[in-house]
């Protein structure tokens, strides 16, 4: 942090034999209009890494050769077709859909629970709740997966007696585990910079407690609701770690993307991926229109394997 | 017929009211779903994979035989030479090198873009973080597959450059192998990174900076007395995010490391997949989780748990 710059573009520009007297060679506005500059440069260079690969791997989902732009042979929607006539593919994004839905369906539930509890009451370990609540994300996607590969597979036949086959319900429970602490964090947030007098307004004027619920609270907290099953059901859906491990012999779109990249079939992987790039895009344009998105997203860093 | 149905909807909405009069059965039913579900799925899976660990496994049932070994974590350690020659050892120091070399990759790239954000507003702010948030909401697969076309000796970068006749055969560097491994880690976290920087500077009050140099410090003195300490929740929880899942990493390794690398994610992995030796598993999973408590209890000397989630 030797270099001069008020703003951490310390890469970027100025080098440290320019303090001291640097300021005598650069006249002032000249050295902040630089500085600007930098910063832009920076920032237009970081979201050129952020988007080159996906670029180039949206290009060649239109290309003939797949893998690499030359020798260059031409365009093509044909990778799209074969893409979508492919059952099995199909099948496996659907499973995703499924299983997205119902784990992050169970999340947003006990977790918009568990954040009222945490929001509204005072109860003895409660930082331990909290705590064991965020747990989940934090703990790498192997970790949690062989756990509960043992849980399912081994300790629940073998010490209780209970079979639950590894499947489409193993990775459910697995992903609605893993959902909770996304919607938690989310709801939690919104509940902590929910003005009470409002409830309590309502409730003056003579309202049930259901209908001070329906009418005051949910209303004002329903964003955050949706953004924290949006954020559960988008983790659930990329997720591969875990399921990997509890899926049995179901597969999720995930598991099916990583045979076809591990046997090398690249041309259906490019355009299930593009397709996927382009839905979320569409997805995410909205969402920022209608809600705060980045505020959101700010509140929940996350974990992925 | 109609009052009767009535009446006994308002019986039933009363009973459903009813249940939520008392303090201790609110707090019930708000936490108590949440924690049996995580007592089933999280706690308890988790306090058996320690347990395990402990154990070994009969090789032709699969079943566990429950007296207590060491046998796995010898396993961890024992060789051929001196233990930090076995596989378990280099592919553990591995790991943390290429966790933090991304943490500082990260942090170091992500400073300048958040302060930009945290600073300007308005149309620029929106479009810049919906190209950022783009990629953040791609899948993870996806992005780890996108870096797997760029490098490999005929990968984009490879096969580009030797095209347009810069080098005359394909360079070591874009090959897959650890530069690999770490741009394509670098490329899945920095998001939250960035994030994690924006909340906090977002928050920062830059009245401050102006006053520190009106009172003659310079750039530098600044970003390092009073930026710096005033966005460390923000600096701190980022790496966390960044450092604990660059080290329990799993297909960026595996597509970008193309078995030359061996991450600790992977090593777990596949002595899992094609022995089923849960026990050794079990056992290597305990010093991830051990390096996590380790990071996390690092971190909450100078966070609390609400700075994590940018409360």
């Amino acid at each position: 942090m030797a270099t001069e710059t008020d703003s951490g573009t310390e890469t970027e520009r100025g080098t440290p034999t320019e303090r001291g007297t640097g300021t005598r060679i650069l006249d002032h506005e000249r050295k902040e209009w630089l500085l600007g500059r930098g910063l832009y440069v920076v920032a237009g260079a970081l979201l050129v890494f952020l988007w080159i690969p996906l670029a180039v791997m949206i290009v060649l989902s239109f290309t003939v050769n797949a893998s690499t732009f030359f020798p260059f042979r031409g365009v093509t929607l044909a990778h799209y077709g074969a893409t979508f006539a492919d059952e099995a593919l199909m099948r496996s994004l659907w499973h995703s859909v499924q299983v997205a839905t119902i784990a992050a369906s169970i999340a947003t539930l006990l977790g918009v629970l568990a954040s009222f509890a945490l929001a509204r009451f005072a109860f003895p370990l409660k930082e331990a709740y909290r705590t064991f609540g965020i747990l989940p994300m934090v703990i790498p996607g192997v970790v949690l997966g062989i756990a509960l590969l043992i849980y399912f597979r081994t300790l629940l036949p073998q010490l209780f007696g209970i079979t639950i086959v590894p499947g489409f319900w193993t990775v459910v429970l697995t992903h609605s585990v893993y959902g909770l602490p996304f919607v938690l964090l989310i709801v939690t947030s919104r509940l902590y910079t929910f003005d009470e007098s409002l409830e309590e307004a309502a409730r003056d004027l003579g309202a049930d407690p259901l209908t001070v619920f329906r009418d005051v609270t949910l209303p004002i907290v329903a964003p955050a609701i949706g953004a924290g099953f949006l954020f559960a059901w988008i983790r659930s859906f990329e997720d591969f770690i875990r399921a990997f491990f509890v899926r049995g012999t179901m597969d999720v779109l995930t598991t099916s993307m990583f045979s076809m990249i591990k046997y090398g079939t690249a041309p259906k992987m490019n355009a299930i991926s593009s397709f996927i790039v382009l839905v979320i895009a569409v997805v995410l344009a909205v969402a920022m229109n209608v809600g705060n998105v980045s505020g959101m997203v700010a509140g929940t860093e996350g974990e992925e394997e | 017929m109609a009052t009767e149905t009535s009446e006994r909807g308002r019986s039933a909405r009363e009973r459903f009211v009813g249940a939520f009069a008392s303090r201790a059965n609110r707090l019930g039913i708000t936490a108590g779903p949440a924690l049996v579900w995580l007592f089933l799925l999280l706690l308890t899976p988790l306090t058996f994979m320690v347990a395990v660990s402990f154990t070994s496994v009969d090789t032709f049932t699969y079943q566990i035989i429950w007296e207590p070994t060491l046998a796995n974590y010898d396993q961890l350690f024992a060789g051929e030479g001196p233990f930090w020659q076995t596989a378990f050892f280099q592919s553990l120091a591995l790991s943390y090198f290429i966790a933090a070399v991304t943490t500082v990759l990260c942090l170091v790239l992500a400073f300048p873009l958040a302060y930009l954000l945290a600073r300007r507003g308005g149309t620029t702010f929106k479009v810049v973080i919906f190209l950022v948030l783009l990629p953040f909401f791609t899948m993870y697969l996806v992005r780890a597959y996108s870096w797997y076309l760029m490098f490999g000796p005929s990968g984009v970068l490879n096969s580009t450059l030797m095209r347009i006749g810069i080098t005359d055969g394909p360079l070591g560097i874009f090959n897959y192998g650890v530069p690999a491994i770490i741009v394509g880690l670098t490329h899945a976290y920095f998001p939250y990174m960035l994030l994690s920087l924006y909340a906090s500077l977002d928050g920062l009050d830059f009245s401050l900076t102006e006053a520190a140099r009106d009172l003659g410090a310079s750039r530098a003195e600044t970003l390092r007395d009073v930026i710096l300490p005033l966005v460390l929740p923000g600096i701190i929880s980022g790496s966390l995010f960044v450092f604990v899942p660059a080290l329990g990493a799993f297909i960026t390794p595996r597509f970008l490391g193309q078995g030359k690398v061996l991450m600790i994610g992977q090593l777990i992995e596949s002595r899992i997949n094609s022995l089923y030796a849960i026990g050794y598993g079990s056992a290597a999973s305990m010093f991830i989780v051990a390096s996590i408590v380790v990071a996390f209890a690092l971190a909450f000397r100078y966070v609390s748990i609400e700075d994590l989630g940018g409360v």
